[in-house]
């Protein structure tokens, strides 16, 4: 339990949190900001694996995934609440 | 006295304010403020981040003083060359990703102090061979990350190594072990049933004939694989 919050918060604050919500207030797509969002997940398992396949774990590339399309989803929100265009 | 219809209006004004758009302030205003700020709170951050890492913050709590204890009489602490690893050197490390992953798990530190897990000399030693199983799965797991900071194979130089060590570390070459398997209780005290827990760790299926292997490590003769399987067998 610990190590999935741990994860979890890691994330967070790390690329799928932070650009994943950046890029999430860029659209007004609500499954596009998902996308993108867990695709930066993706990106960021990828680059802090040194770009070896064999050393993302699962639950690693899950929760960053998962982290990702929250977070964009709720880039996307505020970008809805937040702006006129 | 507050009225509950008050404090939601209030609630409800400060919310609208938050989303209104502005008028006042121009994008490039926004943008270079929002910027600024942005840089001062990760800087804070950050900072905050690095204080909890000195050794000072880490012995602050009462029930460390015994790690602390310990730890001082090792050669982390006090070595003929001055330097030193503290605490965080070897318990958080140092890629973005997997800090903010160690620090958001100690957390659970701070609720164990809270409640006095480990306030007096009897819990600590009762709970020694929990927290060491703790450490010793997860440094198996990373290939104990945090001692290849400083210590890597690569550049050791096994000729000016003692003849014991140099053999040994080119046993952990050519069988692929990680540091923790030999190098337990570096820095802290080893309850007094380590080496069985540690194997059950290591190895839980064989675990029950660890003994005599461990036997003959202590006779000093090779554990070949011939050696294991005998002794599995018996």
């Amino acid at each position: 339990m610990l190590e999935i919050l741990g994860t979890f918060a890691g994330n967070a604050l790390s690329l799928p949190g932070i650009l994943g919500l950046g890029f999430g207030m860029m659209t007004r797509q609500l499954y596009l900001a998902g996308v993108i969002g867990g695709l930066v997940g993706i990106l960021e398992s990828l680059i802090f694996s040194g770009f070896h396949l064999a050393e993302i774990g699962t639950l690693e590339l899950t929760l960053s995934v998962l982290v990702g399309i929250v977070a964009g989803m709720i880039g996307c929100m505020i970008r809805r609440k937040g702006a006129t265009v | 006295m507050n009225n509950p219809q008050d404090n939601r209006n209030r609630y409800r004004r400060i919310w609208d304010w938050f989303w209104r758009p502005t008028t006042q302030f121009s994008v490039g205003f926004t943008l270079i403020s929002g910027f600024l700020i942005g840089i001062l709170f990760w800087g804070g951050f950050h900072w905050t981040i690095e204080a909890s890492n000195t050794e000072d913050f880490c012995v602050s709590c009462h029930s460390m003083e015994t790690n602390l204890g310990e730890y001082r009489q090792t050669v982390h602490y006090y070595n003929h060359s001055g330097v030193r690893a503290v605490c965080s050197d070897c318990h958080v490390p140092k890629e973005w990703q997997h800090k903010i992953k160690a620090k958001a798990i100690a957390v659970k530190d701070v609720f164990y102090e809270l409640i006095g897990s480990i306030d007096t000399t009897e819990k600590y030693e009762a709970r020694r061979i929990d927290m060491a199983k703790i450490v010793w799965k997860k440094m198996r797991a990373n290939d104990s990350r945090e001692c290849r900071n400083c210590h890597a194979f690569e550049y050791m130089d096994f000729t000016i190594q003692e003849p014991r060590a140099s053999s040994e570390h080119q046993r952990g070459i050519d069988e692929g072990l990680t540091c923790i398997d030999c190098h337990q209780g570096v820095a802290h005290k080893l309850p007094s049933n380590w080496l069985e827990e540690y194997e059950k760790l290591k190895n839980p299926v064989s675990a029950s004939n660890f003994g005599s292997l461990w036997m003959m490590a202590l006779a000093n003769k090779p554990a070949h694989e011939s050696d294991v399987v005998g002794s599995l067998e018996k």
